[in-house]
């Protein structure tokens, strides 16, 4: 065995071994730390991502000293590298790029526990990217919702306070779905791990018996992890959490948190329960439904919002639509599209969290339409920042929301029942996001006019990781729009290994 | 990136230069430096454009995915295109120098204007249906900071306008591209369409849907019906030398994408005798009527050019969409021919504006006693306009109604002459008037507000007057000599249909 | 098809639980019954667990009498997996119970509609 296949092991516990040495440490050391941190697992699952892609082939990795089918185990693949990069080069540019509004938001003395909640959350996020044992993705599901509640809630406002609730409750929601699913699961089956319990699914739909149980099963883990993820009917929480938290912990909620568990939601379909069966189960139609109202009403929100992190926030609930509507098509192709999807999402609403911090730093601390009037000038890379964030939202050629809207397109149009309807609402959806995104840009390169309130303390520059995480983040939205190739192949082989 | 490397410099040069133009500081405190760097870069553009065109070829720029990639080429359609951009746009900034003395923050002017001219190059030059798209979307955001320049509560409200009705548009066209993107083997420009009839099999209905969508889509940049409204919203609000672009090419940009979709990708004859020609007719038809009847009705002097580039590049709308040889060549002459026209018609406007600030016609009543050269030049283009020979607008029209007549399109071909007659007769009745009053004003016209201001004679300057009367010299001349320019429309006619 | 439900007593009574508590969590407004309510699902989750790994007759998974042979010991796994869940379930009921308590010590309400307008209120001002 090479000793790089242990990467997906060292990269989880280095994540969550600095989150109790944080524990300890005062709030900057904890930050650096966590910075650092997260630069090496990220490079450690690089190291994993090419190892797979020298191998051309996916790897279980043993936890403890029992084989399959008794023991724990992670698997490492193309896809799972490629996701674990992913999520930790926003991880790191989202949390360089909001310290200083954390270092506002949270209390000194406090400032550590954030950074622990940051640790805490890469790490349960990357053991949900490498899990192959669907009760440590329970765990770890459990782990990532109090981490990400610890970050709503750090920030002691009422608002803050009271959305940390009501996220939890949500979560609880979920996780109490999922973990009856997966107790079902272990019934009929009498597996954990995900490979054996294929085989037993797979034995099972061949013989045709517990067919209802399977369903229960499908709809359970399905609608468990798709209010986790904020799908259209169970997307209460997210305004106000991804509202009122501060900036990082938007970014991080919003990019990566939500696609954790769709990511999750993903593998146990393919690694789990058989795309197939999924498909002739019907299971897909109704996420697919989901998924297309959710296009719709979340943008219809969001043009009502004059706040412009709840309009973005509301702008979260139509992309996670667009995700699970990929997934609802049914076919390899809508797959790819979905999961490429989650890359854009995550880049471009973090990219879009991340630099309207630098316009609110230019207005006053205010969010609303008004007060940003003409805060392009005031801060122009944020000012930048953020047109090109909305710009990928809606779907501007060379950025990667093309890409994605391009690769649903020609899914969509691989399957004749829902190739109608999926273009048209791509079409509306697509017209609302430009409506919405479009406005508040042309209002931050309007003038502003005499009777608006005068701006407070106007800061001239942001910090310099301010700027470097909105360069950087407009760079990787620009790479994944014009050199998506290699990314799509990748995610189309990691899907092939999922099996 | 492989091919000939030449034909990205019309493109790179101007953008870079309009970038440069935008950050750097001194462009903001000397306005000689802003202004004759920005010369200089339109001089070269033009250079630049005329070499790209000469050494032909194509280049691979980059590949969005397996099948689709952006990519330049040159063919007679982007060489026409092309060298009327580069050689309008010149005019135009020579113009602007004097004009936008008047206005504030002129570097972002500047800048974003040679940025525009920069992305309009890779429009004409693009030799695929993604890579037109890409460049489409990349006008319409760059030449928005052009209509927003006033920055004031209308010019915003204009600027959404025609950024939501270029935005709708172009993803009502997206629609189209996505469905021929998979009914196609590549999206590249191939005279009579690259559509392959085994993946099409079965699903002609909807590549007749797709097509509307895609030519009502990309006739909203075109101004035709129903995506018209953004027009007379944008131009007032924007410097007259930015409306003037606006129409003059910026709409043009719409006429080429309907080209490249309908006679490069689709190809004419799985259009013909179909109900989406037949609503495009009606749709031009109506749109040439109705742009003449409110220009007729308009009394603002841009806002009355406005309307009536609505119905004057309807005009081209309808020769292509005869799907006939005849129409097609008075299509494309008329693309040159108006955009030279309404050019020096904006710029007039513009010129009358900075010097009297008149913006309204009857307040234009004895303009002549103020600047007569300038009314002079204004007169020969209205007069082209019009269609009245030995002027361009003659030929064009001529063939476009001769094309109509013998295009075999039922009702068609008798009812779009009669409504263009009607429509140049309307046209006549917008523009002369300014003539008419501004030369001979009336007995009863004291003319004294001339007097007070001391505003006899004043003439704008060389800067101004010169790019006016070169085009309205141009208008009246493609008029007496069209031999060559038509020759060439023939050759394309013959290749695309 | 009672017959079937009665077979499986535990399981009825725990998928029944799983709706009670999940119900409560959903849709009651106050706070603690919610926390209640979770706690209530997530026990009726091990409470199927559990039954799942019972075999009657048979004896705890722990080697005391050195008996070696698995036909003695009903299965280890859901006991494992219950143990765990608990650990989980306690210290989610904790983050809720002192989220709780924060927002009573400032709005003094445990209703969490009024909690929420009373947030709202207190941000305008």
């Amino acid at each position: 065995m090479s000793f790089v296949q242990n990467f997906p092991f060292f990269s989880i516990i280095l994540a969550m071994f600095s989150g109790i040495i944080s524990s300890v440490l005062s709030g900057k050391k904890a930050r650096n730390l966590s910075l650092v941190m997260i630069a090496v697992t990220t490079a450690l699952s690089a190291g994993t991502l090419l190892f797979c892609l020298r191998t051309g082939e996916s790897y279980p990795y043993m936890m403890g000293h029992f084989p399959a089918p008794w023991g724990n185990e992670i698997r490492a693949g193309i896809l799972e590298g490629v996701t674990a990069v992913f999520f930790g080069v926003v991880m790191f540019l989202a949390v360089l790029g909001g310290l200083d509004h954390t270092a506002e938001d949270v209390e000194e003395n406090k400032l550590n526990l954030f950074y622990i909640m940051i640790d805490l959350m890469l790490s349960s996020l990357l053991a949900l990217v490498y899990t192959n044992d669907l009760f440590t993705a329970y765990v770890f599901v459990e782990i990532n919702t109090i981490a990400g509640c610890g970050l709503i809630m750090i920030r002691q406002k009422g608002r803050s306070m009271s959305a940390a609730i009501r996220y939890m409750i949500m979560s609880q929601l979920g996780s109490g779905l999922f973990l009856i699913g997966l107790s079902i699961l272990y019934d009929i089956t009498g597996h954990l791990l995900m490979s054996p319990a294929k085989e037993s699914v797979a034995a099972l739909a061949a013989s045709g018996a517990y067919r209802i149980p399977m369903l229960v099963i499908m709809a359970v883990v399905g609608v468990g992890l798709a209010i986790k993820s904020g799908l259209y009917p169970f997307h209460y929480w997210i305004p106000d959490t991804y509202g009122y938290a501060t900036p990082t912990a938007s970014a991080v909620l919003s990019g990566l948190v939500s696609k954790g568990y769709i990511f999750l939601l993903i593998k146990i379909f393919y690694r789990v329960l058989g795309y197939d069966n999924l498909v002739s189960s019907q299971m897909v139609n109704v996420l697919y439904v989901f998924g297309i109202t959710g296009m719709v009403m979340g943008s219809l929100h969001a043009i009502h919002e004059t706040d412009t992190r709840r309009m973005t926030a509301y702008s979260s609930v139509a992309q996670i639509g667009y995700i699970y509507m990929g997934i609802g098509l049914g076919t390899q192709y809508g797959m790819v599209a979905a999961v490429f999807h989650i890359f854009t999402h995550s880049a471009t609403k973090a990219l879009l969290f991340i630099s309207a911090v630098g316009l609110y730093e230019a207005s006053g601390d205010k969010k609303d339409y008004v007060s940003l009037r003409g805060a392009g000038y005031r801060n122009p890379l944020a000012g930048i920042g953020f047109t090109v964030g909305s710009l990928s939202m809606v779907g501007f050629p060379m950025l990667s929301g093309f890409i994605s809207k391009l690769l649903f397109a020609t899914s969509a149009l691989e399957s004749p029942h829902k190739m109608l309807p999926t273009l048209i609402v791509l079409a509306v959806s697509t017209t609302l996001n430009a409506v919405y995104f479009l406005r508040l840009v042309i209002t931050l390169y309007s003038r502003r006019r005499p009777e608006d309130a005068p701006i407070p303390e106007v800061k001239v520059r942001s910090s310099w990781h301010l700027r470097l995480a909105i360069l950087c983040f407009i760079a990787v939205n620009l790479v994944l729009g014009m050199w998506s190739q290699p990314i799509v192949q990748a995610i189309a082989d990691g899907l092939a290994m999922f099996g | 990136m492989e091919g000939n490397m030449i034909l990205l410099l019309p493109m790179v040069c101007p953008v870079a230069a309009g970038i440069v133009v935008l950050a750097g500081k001194m462009f903001r405190k000397d306005r000689k430096y802003l202004t004759g760097v920005s010369v200089m870069v339109l001089v070269l553009e033009f250079a630049l454009t005329l070499w790209a065109v000469m050494s032909g070829g194509s280049l691979t720029m980059l590949r969005l995915t397996e099948r689709l990639t952006l990519g330049l080429g040159v063919d007679e359609v982007s060489r026409l295109f092309a060298v009327l951009t580069a050689s309008v746009w010149l005019l135009v900034g020579i113009y602007s120098v004097a004009y936008m003395s008047h206005e504030e923050e002129e570097h972002r002017f500047f800048g974003y204007y040679l940025i525009v001219v920069g992305v309009l190059m890779g429009l004409n030059f693009s030799a695929n249906l993604i890579t037109l798209y890409v460049f489409y979307e990349l006008m319409t955001l760059t030449s928005l900071p052009l209509v927003l320049h006033e920055r004031s509560k209308e010019a915003v409200r204009a600027g959404l306008k025609y950024l939501f009705y270029s935005v709708a548009g172009a993803f009502l066209a997206l629609f189209g591209i996505f469905f021929l993107a998979g009914v196609s083997e590549s999206l590249t420009f191939t005279a009579g369409g690259v559509l392959n009839d085994g993946a099409l099999a079965g699903k002609e209905g909807l590549l007749l849907i797709s097509a509307f969508c895609m030519i009502v889509g990309f006739g909203a940049k075109a101004g035709m019906f129903p995506l018209h409204g953004w027009l007379p919203t944008a131009h007032p609000v924007a410097p007259a030398c930015a409306s003037a672009v606006l129409s003059g090419l910026i709409t043009k940009a719409g006429v080429l994408a309907i080209i490249r979709v309908v006679y490069y990708v689709i190809g004419a004859d799985r259009l013909r005798g179909t109900w989406v020609q037949n609503g495009w007719i009606l749709l031009t038809l109506l749109t040439v009527f109705m742009g003449s009847m409110l220009a007729y009705r308009e009394p603002v002097m841009k806002k009355r050019l406005a309307y009536s580039t609505v119905s004057q590049v309807s005009y081209v709308l309808f020769g292509l969409s005869m799907l006939n040889q005849t129409a097609f060549v008075g299509a494309l002459s008329h693309v040159v021919f108006h955009s030279v026209i309404k050019h020096a018609l904006f710029l007039t406007a513009g010129a009358v504006i900075v010097t009297t600030g008149w913006t309204r016609v009857e307040q234009m009543r004895g303009l002549g006693q103020v600047m007569p050269k300038t009314l002079a030049c204004y007169t020969i283009a209205a007069l082209a306009l019009i269609g009245i020979p030995p002027a361009s607008g003659f030929v064009s029209k001529w063939y476009l109604a001769s094309g109509a007549l013998s295009s075999g399109t039922g009702v068609w071909s008798w009812a779009g002459p009669a409504v263009l007659l009607v429509s140049a007769l309307l046209t006549a009745g917008y523009l002369l008037p300014l003539t008419i009053q501004g030369y001979f004003p009336g007995h009863d016209f004291k003319g004294e507000e001339i007097q007070k201001r001391k505003l006899a004679g004043k003439e704008p300057s060389l800067w101004m007057l010169a790019p006016i009367g070169v085009l309205a010299a141009a208008a009246l001349l493609f008029g007496c000599f069209p031999g060559s320019l038509i020759s060439m429309l023939q050759s394309i006619a013959a290749s695309v249909l | 098809m009672i017959q079937h439900l009665s077979l499986n007593i535990e399981e009825t009574v725990a998928v029944i639980l799983f709706g009670v508590g999940f119900t409560i969590l959903l849709l009651h407004r106050n706070l603690i019954k919610k926390i209640m309510g979770m706690n209530i699902m997530d026990t009726a989750t091990y409470l199927f667990l559990a039954s799942k790994g019972y075999i009657t007759g048979r004896a705890v998974p722990i080697v005391v009498d050195g008996v070696q042979e698995v036909s003695a010991y009903i299965n280890p796994v859901p006991s494992g997996l219950v143990l765990t869940g608990i650990v989980v379930s306690v210290s989610t009921t904790a983050l809720m119970l002192s989220l709780t308590i924060r927002l009573y010590e400032r709005y003094h309400s445990l209703d969490l509609d009024e909690i929420l307008i009373l947030a709202k209120e207190e941000e305008q001002t």
